[in-house]
């Protein structure tokens, strides 16, 4: 029954390729979209009573590929369904040729097979077909400059995951199969000094889809190409990367004799720092949201590393997915707008378009965590228990985050001056006041929603409630007082913006991180 | 560890040597390609014994331990299908940017791209 769920968009995207009628297919592309949504979540209703296992062809367990639907692959599976319907009710209006739309469920496909699949060679399979899917999407528009950053993507995504496949073949050797519960069994009982070369290769190339800093350069470089249509952007930082921190996840267990938390902490308080810093220093709105987005993924990742934070960052992980497509989708719109994608040239969204600068404004509120919204409820179970210095360095990370998004938030008063008087297509406007809202209502009903999607019994206490409320209250403040005075530090944030890695750069920090990681799990 | 391992785990540094050695963009995809089939390689010689059957035809009646394992080759024609496929639009790419750039250096080539798009605005 699960296969279905894999191949069902790519068949979809087959068929309504060949239809003749252009305008006939995207129609029933939303409608084929709005019942895989339904059937998503009568998945997520039959998996929560027990786990549903599919093997592929009929073969015995340990020989053919598994797709198996626990609560929270089934929860992502929904997640998947529900951004790319989103997305697709976004693009309605954009002559493009039949190929995105092709190419956009195929990739749903594959995103939805990486959140099934239980077999360590298939994940490699998925992501080396998803990595050129992209590369196909973001050229679509093609363009000088975008060819040469797509080529840099898809070569040093080459190589990383080059890394995986060697350490899949040492998973092999060990243990005589590819299916993950077979071989986390065999793994437990393993000798550690064996585990440990073929984890350092597999982390290698997981972390680096999961673009956390020393090889996050990838994600920033694809999503700030001019003229990568916004979707795919929003479905890269939203979706894709998630694909990466799901896997992350799921080694951690299977290799749980080697498995190191710590030096994921501090990756993960790494890469959200040194994003903050990024993103503060950018100009183009694309690339703020880009950087913005890998400190996400590193307060994610930091909560999965800690103990007790687990549910507050799978939440995390599905309310990033929502108002970061958002931020997205409001970026391209934007850009027609404007014209630019200068933050300093746009200004006065509310005059110009009420409706599109609500929509902005919460998604904003979401993603610094104002009270109310789905942002502060995740961010509050991340930081719930957790040691005094770890949240000390998390409220720091929030209050950059605050800081990035008041400026981004300075877009939307004063004076239209740019602007042109672009038509407001309608389904633009209602796809991303859709994903507006729903981060409002995911926000009040957060703790229900996280006790129905994860079976968790958590409350919210009404003191921390306060404290935190209180904290987030002086971070806006001086959050617009930094943003005020923000000029002073042209100079240094401009040499800051001017960073940039080259091909050879990049495979020379995968290979450094192998060989730290290496020394750190082997040795230390 | 057999011999057909030792070789691609070489091969492997060989060509992650010349990655961010090569300043030219072809010398770069030859060494992906280099890197790719290092680790087919070593998926291969996995349990390879001397003197072992190929999975396929008459020697399937022969007893299992004669017979090579069936599932690295499975999986790694798989492999060298999709390193074609990245391989072919890699190829693709980097013809687009010598044709507009004439060059095929890396800092060659970002130079001339970089400097048609200095500006954030569009048209």
């Amino acid at each position: 029954m699960l296969t279905y769920f894999v191949i069902a968009p790519i068949l979809i995207a087959v068929f309504l390729y060949l239809l003749s009628s252009h305008y006939v297919a995207k129609i029933l592309a939303i409608v084929v979209q709005a019942i895989f949504l339904g059937f998503t979540f009568f998945l997520f209703m039959e998996s929560r009573e027990q786990a549903i296992i599919t093997v592929v062809g009929g073969y015995a367990d340990s020989i053919g590929i598994i797709l198996r639907a626990d609560m929270l692959s089934s929860a992502f599976v929904m997640l998947t369904a529900f951004i790319f319907l989103i997305t697709a009710i976004y693009a309605l209006n954009e002559s493009w040729s039949k190929l995105y739309w092709l190419l956009i469920y195929i990739w749903q496909g594959l995103i939805i097979g990486i959140f099934l699949v239980r077999d360590f060679f298939n994940v490699f399979v998925l992501f080396e077909v998803a990595t050129l899917i992209v590369a196909v999407l973001i050229l679509f528009l093609r363009e000088r400059r975008s060819v040469f950053d797509g080529l840099i993507y898809i070569m040093v995504n080459t190589v990383a995951i080059q890394f995986y496949l060697f350490g899949v073949a040492y998973i092999y050797m060990l243990t005589g199969t590819l299916n993950m519960d077979i071989a986390a069994a065999v793994i437990s009982e393993t000798d550690k000094s064996q585990l440990i070369l073929p984890y350092v290769l597999i982390m290698t190339a997981i972390i680096f889809k999961c673009a956390l800093i020393p090889l996050a350069s990838w994600l920033p470089k694809v999503q700030g190409i001019p003229r990568a249509p916004s979707a795919v952007a929003a479905i890269l930082s939203g979706l894709h990367v998630k694909c990466a921190v799901f896997l992350f996840l799921q080694f951690q267990f299977i290799f749980e004799p080697v498995a190191n938390h710590d030096f994921f902490l501090g990756l993960g308080l790494l890469t959200a720092i040194l994003s903050i810093i990024m993103a503060f220093s950018q100009d183009d709105i694309r690339l703020i949201l880009a950087y913005s987005s890998t400190a996400q993924i590193g307060l994610i990742i930091v909560g999965l590393s800690t103990n007790n934070a687990d549910y507050g960052s799978l939440y995390h992980i599905i309310n990033h997915a929502i108002f970061k497509t958002s931020l997205f989708l409001t970026s391209g719109m934007l850009m027609q707008i404007y014209k630019t994608r200068d933050i300093n040239k746009i200004t006065g969204i509310f005059k110009h378009s009420p409706i599109l600068g609500i929509s902005i404004l919460l998604s904003i509120l979401a993603i610094i965590g104002a009270p109310l919204f789905n942002g502060n409820i995740s961010k509050y179970f991340i930081m719930d228990d957790i040691d005094m210095w770890l949240y000390v360095v998390l409220s720091v990370v929030n209050f950059g985050t605050i800081a990035i998004f008041v400026r981004y938030a300075f877009m939307l008063f004063g004076n239209p001056k740019n602007a042109s008087a672009v038509l407001m297509h309608k389904n633009k406007v209602v796809s991303v006041l859709l994903l507006g809202i729903f981060s409002l209502f995911t926000g009040i009903f957060g703790v229900w929603i996280m006790n129905f999607l994860f079976d968790s019994q958590l409350s919210v206490s009404v003191g921390s409630y306060i404290e935190k409320t209180a904290i987030f209250a002086v971070s806006v403040i001086l959050a617009v007082v930094l943003c005020k005075y923000r000029y002073r530090l042209t100079k240094q944030l401009n040499y800051v913006q001017a960073l940039d890695i080259n091909f050879r750069g990049m495979c020379i920090s995968i290979g450094l991180f192998f060989a730290i990681m290496l020394i750190f799990v082997g040795f230390l | 560890m057999t011999f057909a391992q030792t070789v691609a785990i070489l091969m492997f540094f060989l060509a992650f040597f010349g990655l961010i050695t090569s300043r030219n963009i072809v010398k770069s995809i030859v060494c992906l390609v280099i890197k790719e089939t290092s680790a087919i390689v070593f998926f291969l010689g996995l349990r390879f014994r001397e003197g072992i059957l190929p999975p396929i035809g008459e020697s399937l009646s022969q007893p299992l331990e004669y017979i090579a394992d069936p599932l690295p080759q499975a999986l790694m024609i798989t492999a060298i299908i999709i390193g074609l496929a990245v391989t072919a639009v890699d190829i693709i790419m980097l013809i687009y940017l010598t044709h507009e750039t004439g060059s095929t250096d890396w800092d060659e080539v970002k130079a001339k791209t970089k400097a048609r798009v200095a500006s954030l605005d569009y048209e």
